[in-house]
């Protein structure tokens, strides 16, 4: 689902570094989104607007980490609705339910991991592109 | 040159939306995929929920009970016991729900009015048998009854109303008495959300239909009750936990006018008659 790939020019130790923090942000934000789904995109969003005029590596990668955080946000606040919904109203536990939320930490889990694998290897300078997510950022970001 | 190079960029953008697009789709159906087939696993069995939650239904239901059996004088004579059996036995029988799942007790009471406890305890008062005009008017609340069982609704409004935590600590003995008999006169005085009110009345039409029983006298008595001067006399329980009468024998009716329709009497007159005499004696 990764695709290692030459960037347009070689990022310099500096931009490497920031590059891979918009990763560590979201995983940082991912922990302490878990119970409100928000605050991972909001956190994400804010890096992303720090670093709007960094270089074109920097924003890159801060736009591929905040648009990977996007589809995370709608299935987790789908997963608090719910549970919110079985707390406080006549919704029940069911079937359907608890495979949303297996399904949900499987994404949760494919998402982790990606972020650390890309985190470090731009840490690395080396450019990794996620399957969709590199694509739709090559059509926002541009140099 | 620039033209033709810019032409080559702009079919190369449309490649890479199209592929982004098509990717797009992809995940979100693979997620839906997921889940689709996650939802086939029988979780709730493998967790156990429907276990615990069963259990804590079984003994709500017997503390409840028991809290009605200690205060009110239950009817034992096996015509009249035997009488209103059939017509749960009929319903059951018709619309595939296992017999044994509901519990029926008569109790003397003046008040109209019938209640569905946890785990299948269905409360008929003697006041509604009294008061309903034909099988067919009290067969239609016992469907009704009957439904908000079948729907579970019962254990849906008590944990809505005090919380699983609260209701296992019943269970397990560390409820307190008074919340005990407090959620008990909750159960047989409150009424169930509108929505739950409407998805039971419907229901109980269906049942009442898939029993040949006529829905109409159903609808009639809901209309009856509420045209009664004083709605809130104290023999009117059943009315006052379930307003609006008048709104849902009027559902009722229009729900049933175009079903294809054949009905049967579910108890004879002579039963009938001599229910209520040896009910009043």
């Amino acid at each position: 689902m990764k695709n290692k790939t030459k960037f347009s020019y070689e990022p310099s130790e500096h931009e490497a570094e920031k590059a891979s923090n918009s990763y560590l942000m979201s995983l940082i934000a991912i922990v302490a989104g878990l119970p409100l789904p928000i605050i991972n995109l909001i956190a994400t969003l804010a890096f992303y607007l720090g670093n709007r005029k960094a270089t074109y590596f920097v924003r890159w990668h801060c736009t591929q980490s905040l648009l990977s955080q996007f589809s995370l946000f709608f299935i987790n606040s789908c997963s608090f609705w719910w549970t919110i919904s079985i707390i406080f109203t006549d919704a029940t536990i069911t079937n359907k339910y608890i495979g949303y939320l297996v399904a949900a930490v499987i994404f949760n889990l494919a998402e982790f991991i990606a972020t650390i694998y890309t985190a470090i290897q731009t840490r690395k300078g080396i450019h990794v592109e996620w399957w969709f997510y590199g694509n739709l950022t090559n059509l926002i970001c541009k140099s | 040159m620039v033209v033709l190079w810019q032409s080559h960029k702009l079919n190369l953008q449309i490649l890479i939306m199209k592929k982004t697009i098509i990717q797009g789709l992809l995940i979100t159906a693979i997620f839906f995929a997921t889940w689709f087939v996650l939802a086939k696993v029988e979780w709730i069995s493998i967790f156990k929920v429907q276990k615990v939650s069963d259990k804590t239904e079984e003994k709500l239901g017997e503390l409840f009970w028991e809290i009605f059996l200690k205060s009110e004088r239950e009817v034992k004579n096996p015509f009249i016991v035997n009488s209103v059996d059939s017509i749960v036995t009929k319903i059951c029988s018709k619309n595939k729900i296992s017999r044994w799942l509901i519990k029926i007790h008569l109790i003397y009471k003046e008040d109209i009015n019938a209640f569905a406890l946890p785990n299948g305890h269905l409360v008929v008062y003697s006041g509604l048998i009294l008061n309903s005009e034909n099988p067919e008017e009290l067969s239609g609340i016992i469907s009704h009854e009957i439904a908000h069982i079948q729907l579970n609704h019962v254990m849906k409004k008590l944990i809505k109303e005090i919380g699983l935590t609260m209701l296992i600590s019943m269970t397990t003995g560390n409820g307190g008495s008074e919340i005990i008999k407090e959620t008990a006169k909750m159960l047989s005085s409150s009424a169930f959300d509108r929505s739950l009110e409407k998805e039971a009345d419907m229901k109980a039409v269906e049942y009442l239909i898939n029993s040949k029983v006529n829905p109409e006298p159903f609808a009639n008595f809901l209309y009856k009750l509420s045209d009664l001067e004083d709605p809130t006399t104290k023999y009117l329980s059943w009315l006052r936990t379930h307003p609006d009468s008048k709104e849902r024998a009027e559902y009722i009716i229009e729900y049933s006018r175009y079903k294809k329709l054949t009905f049967e009497s579910i108890l004879s007159k002579e039963t009938w008659d001599k229910l209520k005499n040896k009910l009043k004696d």
